[in-house]
């Protein structure tokens, strides 16, 4: 696989960026009937017409459409995603009020599960062939079929309900007053079983990627050459095999990011979490479009820079991959 | 590089050292236990190598010859493989020796060399720092150490500028550089055997010499041992001092070189050698062919492997496992029973009448594809946009005409653009400028309806076939395509096909992964023909199958092209493949024809001095006949996206003159009837 970041690649984010903003643009005006239905809610029935033809000239429905669009481009430029019709707060206060705790749990699973997925796919495929390897592999590929929303209540069943040392729900206890390392250790508390989850339920990827490549490393021809010069296994592992290993699961690490992020909806619901999916879910319930709408934004942001910052990391692992 | 004078009288054999082997291998055995089967792949070898001999292990694909060796390192992967018997390297034994021990060998005193340099090297860490590893691990060299002795290597190896390719990644340096990198890995630690497998198969002729020659060259320097396996007897003859033949995992014949060549004593020898088209040997009709295919032995063999492909089956092969018995001096065995009826290769192996002088005069028949300053440019992408200025040239002016009933031979290094040509043929890729007319009607490149008219046989009929059609399907398919018949007449014309290329009709049923590689290429032939087209194109149609069997393909279309009257446009790099079966021949450089002539022209007097030089590159595969290894090309092929101002050749031409080829382009001309060539030197007389 090439991979280069020169003037082409960065042409192609600039094209799912505008391919995306636009698609965010269009769908509520293209879908049937009133299209004030869809940024104003569905209450908008019950207004009275001076009061819809407020909304539809605050809004800018009247204008023509192209005058629209760039208004919106506009909009987004300056951070203006309008305002939330259930709250009526700004809808760029509320995903930045959310946006750190999904940050928080989503960063810290990824981190949890590309460690154990890499380790124990390194063991795997090292053994491969053996009990320890064909016990791992099925037990892995029994966690990839749990749905999730079901091993997040089985955590809090076990760990909140019946043993009661974790909390349940909410990222910190609610007017609690805690400071200082109290406030930390509540946070952290408050994180661990839906980091949890997110990281059992991310690791069978990170795993079966880790185990093929490193397969597949472990039989090319070099690796032989190594063996045949003399090198130790430890010399061969750490030499050869890893380095040559690692690059594919860099690249699913990226798009497992992605799925992170649209998984955090069922997550942060079951855990009463107050993050980006968590304020999905709140407006998908409450059909609140125009925050369905900038929440989908910052997930095609969120996917796109860790696109980036893989293709930015690969050629400092794959000497072929680097422009001259 | 140093040209070493290769030719002269050989080194004596060292058969007087006997008494202190360094390799000593006694009745080896190796099986794999698979969960489908159980593959015998090596029985019953003995051998021996001397201190600083070459010792030459030939045989086929799966012949056990690779295994042997590579239990000789302990490099087999166990599961699934069980090696038994003995292998003594100065007197210790390999075979059950701990794998720290076993470690200590390799890379030290024990070195080996693969056939594939690209992914024999590690891609992510620099060339000095994998020829430096061996002696990092067994010398304990410093880092600084280990790099300056690549270089030193490098140099040695005659890598240009080693100081500053020594940091290098596998991927910046050349097919044949990175060859001299993996022979310089080897040497590091001053082994004093050293294991070459296939190392120049996967290179151009001529930089297939140029590799041979470095191996001799280091091994005389280092006292070195070789053990050089291999499936070409043509490129052993000139430097084994013992050959060993292997076939279905057991030593067919072992001797002295001398007496392998020319007092062969098996039957299979024989046949490999006379199966190889030869450029010192008369053209004849049809190629000596084994026929079936090489044998894989899953149980244990009752009679001899060879008795279902041999001429000389007889009494007793059947049912009596043959052993090697003394036929010859110099311990020169022959595991054949009736090995004393052998008489002259000759006798043993049809291979037709020899042809007279071509009737070609490159006029005669009428012209089924014309091709007129075709230029295949592909441009390189860089950046934002498709620079128009950097273009590979593929294809950069050719013209060519293609007879009915007549076969013309295209050959070059690798990267000269011959495949190109023949994917433009048959509109696979659209040609940048210049016409191709088929019957005097231009390609139309939005329909297919032309290749009812042009097919194409590809090199490797595994990947070019698709594995989920059943074999009818596959050779019904352009007849579907063109619909040419009801489903019935397609029915029949298969089954008329699949007898035609010499397959049983019911091997329609079948999928392509039942067959062997010389089957497939058999079925890709049979889909080449099914629409009747008027030419087909032929991409190194023989090179990926095993040498048995390539002479049967060749035959198969020589009998075709009579039949039928078929043209063909024969693309290879095998030079001697080439003059077999071609009646003209065209030379291609940087994507230029540089000479065309009918065949015997070509073959007897050269006129071009790279076509010279591609001649002088291939190996005889008899003992001392290397008399044309002079006129060595070389280096590598410059980048066709920037090729050389003036002839392009000139900067490997050995008698480029200053100032007038490095400047001014050379025409192609017609120098006698139906010969055509570009260059300064050839067209003036002297």
């Amino acid at each position: 696989m090439r991979r280069r970041l020169d003037a082409r690649r960065i042409t192609q984010y600039g094209v799912v960026v505008v391919v995306a903003v636009t698609l965010n643009f269009l769908l509520p005006r293209l879908m049937p009937g009133n299209p004030l239905v869809l940024i104003a809610g569905v209450d908008v029935g019950l207004l009275s017409p001076d009061e819809r033809a407020e909304i539809v000239a605050r809004v800018g429905l009247d204008a023509p459409l192209w005058k629209q669009y760039l208004r919106y481009w506009g909009d987004i430029v300056t951070g203006d995603f309008g305002y939330s019709f259930r709250s009526s707060r700004p809808i760029v206060d509320m995903i930045m009020e959310r946006l750190p705790w999904t940050l928080l749990i989503t960063g810290l699973s990824l981190i949890v599960s590309a460690v154990a997925g890499v380790i124990l796919g390194a063991i795997s495929a090292w053994r491969r062939g053996t009990k320890a390897d064909l016990g791992m592999l099925s037990g892995m590929i029994s966690i990839e079929s749990l749905p999730s929303f079901w091993l997040g209540m089985l955590l809090i069943s076990v760990f909140a309900i019946q043993w009661g040392v974790l909390p349940s729900s909410h990222a910190v206890t609610p007017a609690s007053g805690l400071e200082g390392w109290a406030h930390t250790w509540d946070i952290i508390s408050h994180a661990i079983l839906p980091v949890a989850t997110l990281s059992i339920l991310a690791t069978p990827g990170v795993y079966m990627t880790m185990r093929y490549s490193m397969l597949e490393t472990l039989g090319e021809d070099y690796i032989r050459t190594a063996r045949a010069k003399g090198a130790g296994e430890r010399r061969v592992l750490f030499g050869h095999v890893a380095r040559n290993t690692i690059a594919p699961v860099v690249t699913v690490l990226a798009l497992r990011l992605g799925f992170a992020f649209g998984g955090t909806v069922i997550i942060e619901t079951v855990f009463t979490y107050p993050g980006l999916g968590r304020l999905v879910f709140e407006a998908v319930s409450g059909r609140d479009y125009p925050v369905m709408q900038a929440a989908f934004l910052v997930f095609t942001a969120a996917v796109l820079v860790t696109n980036l910052v893989a293709d930015l990391l690969y050629p400092l692992i794959d000497p072929r991959t680097r422009t001259s | 590089m140093t040209t070493a004078t290769v030719a002269g009288p050989r080194r004596p054999s060292r058969d007087a050292a006997a008494g202190a082997n360094l390799l000593d291998i006694e009745n080896l055995a190796v099986r794999f236990d698979l969960p489908t089967e159980t593959i015998r792949a090596v029985s019953g070898v003995s051998l021996t190598v001397a201190p600083s001999e070459t010792f030459a292990l030939v045989g086929e694909s799966g012949s056990g010859k690779s295994v042997s060796m590579l239990s000789v390192m302990g490099l087999l992967p166990s599961p699934p493989a069980t090696v038994s018997g003995s292998i003594r390297l100065e007197g210790r034994e390999v075979i059950g020796m701990p794998a720290r021990e076993l470690r200590r060998f390799r890379g030290r005193d024990v070195a080996m060399v693969f056939q594939e340099p690209m992914s024999s090297l590690n891609p992510v860490h620099r060339v000095g720092r994998q020829i430096g590893e061996s002696l990092r691990i067994h010398r304990g060299f410093s880092k600084a150490e280990a790099r300056r002795r690549a270089i030193e290597l490098l140099d040695r190896v005659g890598i240009p500028s080693a100081a500053s390719r020594v940091d290098n990644y596998p991927h910046e340096f050349s097919g044949g550089m990175r060859q001299r990198a993996m022979i310089a890995m080897a040497l590091a630690c001053e082994p004093k055997l050293l294991i070459a497998d296939e190392p120049t198969t996967a290179l151009d002729v001529t930089v297939q010499a140029q590799i041979v020659d470095l191996v001799r060259e280091v091994q005389d320097e280092y006292r070195l041992a070789v053990v050089w396996i291999t499936h070409d007897l043509g490129v052993v003859a000139e430097i084994a001092d013992r050959v060993a033949v292997m076939y279905a995992g057991r030593i067919a014949e072992i001797g002295p070189a001398h007496e392998i060549y020319r007092s062969t004593r098996h039957p299979y020898t024989s046949g490999l050698l006379r199966s190889i088209p030869r450029l010192d040997r008369p053209v004849t009709t049809r190629l000596a062919e084994i026929p079936g295919s090489p044998l894989r032995v899953a149980e244990q063999l009752r009679g001899c492997p060879f008795d279902a492909r041999c001429p000389l089956v007889g009494e007793g092969c059947s049912e009596t496992l043959p052993e090697l018995e003394e036929v010859g001096p110099g311990r020169h065995g022959s595991a054949c029973i009736h090995h004393h009826e052998m008489g002259a290769d000759s006798d043993l192996w049809s291979e037709g009448s020899v042809t007279g002088e071509q009737a070609v005069s490159g006029q005669d028949g009428d012209v089924v594809v014309s091709v007129k300053g075709l230029r295949v440019h592909f441009p390189v992408v860089r950046g934002l946009g498709r620079s128009r200025s950097v273009a590979i040239r593929a294809v950069d002016g050719v013209d060519l005409d293609v007879r009915r009933g007549q076969t013309i031979g295209v050959v070059g290094e690798s990267g000269c653009g011959k495949t190109t040509l023949g994917r433009a043929l048959v509109a696979l890729v659209r040609p940048t400028a210049g016409t191709i007319d088929i019957n005097g009607v231009p390609i139309d490149h939005r329909s297919g309806r032309h290749r009812r008219v042009v097919q194409m046989i590809f090199q490797d009929p595994f990947s070019a076939m698709n594995p989920g059609m059943r074999v009818g399907d596959v050779i019904a398919e352009p007849l579907r395509i063109h619909r040419l018949g009801t489903a019935d007449e397609i029915r029949e014309r298969v089954s008329e096909l699949l007898t035609q290329v010499g397959l049983p009709p019911d091997a329609a049923r079948r999928h392509p992964h039942e067959f062997s590689g010389g089957q497939r290429q058999r079925i890709a032939v049979a889909r080449a023909l099914a629409a009747d087209p008027e030419v087909i194109i032929c991409d190194e149609p023989v090179s990926s199958l095993d040498v048995s069997v390539q002479a049967q393909v060749v035959n198969l279309l020589a009998d075709i092209q009579a039949a039928t009257g078929m043209a063909f446009v024969f693309i290879a790099h095998d030079l001697a493949v080439v003059r077999h079966v071609s009646h003209e021949v065209a030379v291609m450089y940087l994507g230029e024809i540089v000479e065309r002539a009918p065949r015997d022209r070509i073959y007897e007097a050269p006129l071009h001095p790279y076509t010279k030089a591609l001649l002088a590159a291939v190996p005889a595969p008899e003992p001392g006949v290397m008399s044309t290894r002079s006129a060595k090309l070389e280096g590598d092929l410059p980048s066709p996206a920037d090729p050389p101002p003036g002839c392009r050749f000139h900067t490997r031409c050995p008698v480029a003159v200053e100032g007038l080829c490095s400047t001014v382009k050379p025409e192609l001309v017609e120098v006698t009837p139906g010969r055509w060539v570009s260059c300064h030197l050839a067209v003036k007389p002297g």
